[in-house]
């Protein structure tokens, strides 16, 4: 009789390099292919689709600056979720920090926007943008810190409460932040001083760079300051982390609202830039659950999410344009988004597992 | 304002647990096997959108539910490849079935938008019992699957607590080592559950389509109520009988801003309203999830973790 064959896994020792690029690489291959399976089904054309996409994604100049602007809310999220992440802290309701972000920086910009000159009132929008997204997450990480409550489903709960919120302040009669008199109910645009232009004329900010030199800041503190080597340890090990005498909790509740913030000023950054207003059209974009796919394919490593935002905002920017261009629908981005990330996730397992068949030996008296 | 609008209140309320029951039974079966599937949402919303698109090709909504429950259990085989076979970290798995899940069903759904189902599951109607004031429209006047889902339910307990592969299941999840001494597969089983969870999700996720919604409204079809559904299996202790009323309670929640619009009772903003049911399953998960708590439930010890037999 032949012995039953078993599959093996076997925890690898050291990753070889060439898998940590090829895993991504192939993923992303292989959820194209599944996304023109259902393009063919339904009766559309992949390779028109897909070049489609390339081109106003990532060659032509429109596409390049569109991109890198999309990219900047992205990576924002992006790494809100990977700073969490990174300590086993899943904050999924980056997508409601962001809401609350854009509210906070709406405020400040119609609240103090024609007091303030332009050099005072960015930072000011953007940092009230951040401390709004923070105070979204303090419920959260005060209970996850303090009762040890799972974050997991209560910073996602708290999403939709702040999708009603911005609904509330721009569908509600007289609100502080919509235009009095107006025909239809809509955002009030923020001033000139708390708004920036696009560079050229393009709908890239001035504030994606910002947000790079804050990904590499993040970079920099996770590898090399006391406070990231304690990240590290905790996340490692708990009790280590608990015998070395570090306070676990303290730790959990700071990531946890740095993470919030990160979202927040990804809220703001659309407030100084592309949108100028509270817009409940931001309840569709679904730029909060992206960051949570960006983070994930890169790892939480922060100069990967760079890398990976870029594509994300390609791949968005790209498939937004079908519409207009093809009739294709738009949430093949998206559903490329999730196949990529579902991908990326079965080949981790050949990047930590040596995985391989043997024929199992019958034991023989 | 009129009493009468509360019993039709109540009755909303039960009919609209009816999703909310079928998906946490689905969770809570997936849950007591260990695995972890947050999936939920995404399925829930893949599958309503199937079963429109099944059930408007074939004029039948029959096969509309049927078909919505099959996709169902298939994006649940995604996430039973993902996190069993492969010991893929279950909690981003769920994440990104969420996110492929939303991406796939609104893709799927262009055709279907701003058309209707010609035909919608209808209640039963018991004759003069459907009459009786108050317990007539509350019990005696829901359609098909809100019954057979408290059938299900009721089912599932007996399976669960009566069984010997309910005692399987519950062993799987809570010391998956000791089912794999018997000599039982941990893997087979848990893929199993999580198969099955998956068919119940789905059979929710048409039902909200054919009964409830009728047309298709992107993500707002189901709009959080996989979310909450997972958050019920938590404030049910992972008991299938509890769980119902739960979902009616979740369900007075859910449709109460729906109940204050009609009635034109507007001294809270109809936004604001819409908040309540999220509200409430946030507090209400704050109040009974803290770790001692949770156990003190019967949460599955060995939940969200893969299992790997140590190799001698």
């Amino acid at each position: 009789m032949r012995s039953p064959i078993r599959v093996v896994f076997e925890q690898r020792n050291e990753t070889p390099k060439h898998l940590s690029i090829l895993v991504p690489l192939l993923s992303v291959v292989a959820a194209l292919v599944v996304g023109a399976l259902f393009l063919l089904a339904t009766g559309y054309s992949p390779i028109e689709t897909y070049s489609n996409m390339l081109s106003d994604g990532f060659i032509s100049s429109r596409g390049i600056t569109d991109t890198l602007g999309l990219s900047t809310v992205l990576i924002c999220t992006g790494i809100s979720a990977a700073f969490a992440f990174q300590m086993n802290l899943y904050n999924i309701g980056g997508e409601g920090q962001l809401y609350l972000g854009m509210i906070g920086g709406a405020w400040a910009g119609l609240a103090l926007g024609d007091q303030l000159p332009t050099f005072v009132m960015i930072p000011v929008v953007l940092l009230v943008g951040s401390l709004a997204g923070a105070l979204w997450i303090l419920l959260p990480a005060f209970v996850r810190s303090r009762l040890g409550t799972s974050e997991i489903v209560t910073t996602l709960l708290l999403t939709y409460i702040a999708a009603s919120l911005v609904k509330h302040f721009v569908y509600s009669p007289g609100s502080f932040f919509v235009t009095k008199n107006s025909a239809f109910p809509q955002g009030r645009l923020v001033p000139d001083s708390a708004s920036l232009t696009g560079i050229g004329d393009t709908s890239l900010y001035p504030t994606f760079f910002l947000v790079i030199l804050i990904t590499l800041g993040l970079f920099w503190v996770v590898k090399k300051t006391e406070y990231g080597y304690r990240i590290q340890v905790i996340s490692d090990s708990p009790r280590a982390a608990h015998y070395a005498g570090i306070n676990a909790n303290r730790t959990t509740l700071s990531v946890m609202l740095i993470s919030g913030a990160l979202s927040g000023l990804g809220g703001a950054v659309l407030i100084v830039g592309p949108f100028g207003r509270l817009d409940p059209g931001i309840i569709l974009l679904g730029y909060g659950y992206a960051g949570i796919v960006i983070a994930a394919l890169a790892r939480n490593n922060f100069s990967a999410i760079i890398v990976s935002g870029i594509l994300f905002a390609g791949l968005r920017s790209g498939g937004d344009k079908l519409q207009i261009s093809t009739d294709t629908p738009i949430h093949i981005g998206v559903m490329l988004q999730g196949a990529i990330l579902l991908f990326a996730l079965g080949g981790e397992a050949f990047r930590r597992y040596h995985i391989h068949a043997v024929r199992t030996e019958r034991a023989t008296q | 304002m009129n009493g009468n609008i509360w019993v039709l209140a109540s009755a909303d309320s039960v009919a609209i647990a009816t999703t909310l029951v079928l998906a946490a039974l689905g969770a809570l079966f997936t849950e007591r096997a260990g695995v972890l599937n947050l999936g939920i949402e995404g399925i829930l919303l893949t599958a309503a959108i199937s079963s429109f698109l099944a059930a408007d090709s074939s004029g039948s909504i029959w096969l509309g539910l049927i078909v919505g429950s099959l996709v169902g259990a298939l994006l649940a085989g995604i996430h039973a490849v993902l996190s069993v076979v492969l010991r893929a970290n279950q909690i981003v798995a769920g994440l990104a079935l969420v996110i492929f899940g939303t991406g796939l069903a609104n893709f799927l759904g262009k055709p279907a938008e701003g058309k209707t189902v010609a035909t919608i599951i209808k209640p039963l109607s018991f004759g003069p019992l459907s009459d009786i004031p108050l317990v007539g429209p509350i019990v005696f006047r829901q359609d098909p699957i809100t019954y057979a889902s408290i059938v299900i339910a009721i089912l599932a307990s007996l399976y669960l607590f009566r069984s010997r592969p309910g005692l399987e299941l519950r062993a799987t999840g809570d010391d998956p080592a000791t089912v794999d001494a018997q000599g039982l597969s941990v893997a087979s089983i848990r893929i199993r559950y999580t198969l099955f969870g998956g068919l119940l999700v789905g059979l929710g996720g048409s039902w909200l389509m054919l009964a409830q919604s009728a047309a298709w409204h992107q993500a707002a079809t189901t709009n959080g109520i996989g979310w909450i559904a997972l958050a019920l299996v938590v404030f049910a202790g992972w008991r299938p009988m509890r769980l119902i009323f739960g979902a009616i309670l979740f369900g007075f929640t859910l449709q109460l801003p729906f109940t204050l619009q009609a009635e034109q009772i507007t001294f809270i903003p109809s936004a604001l309203m819409q908040m309540l049911p999220y509200l409430a399953t946030l507090i209400a998960l704050i109040g009974l999830s803290r770790p001692s708590t949770r156990n003190k439930l019967g949460a599955p010890k060995a939940l969200g973790i893969p299992f790997v037999r140590d190799e001698r």
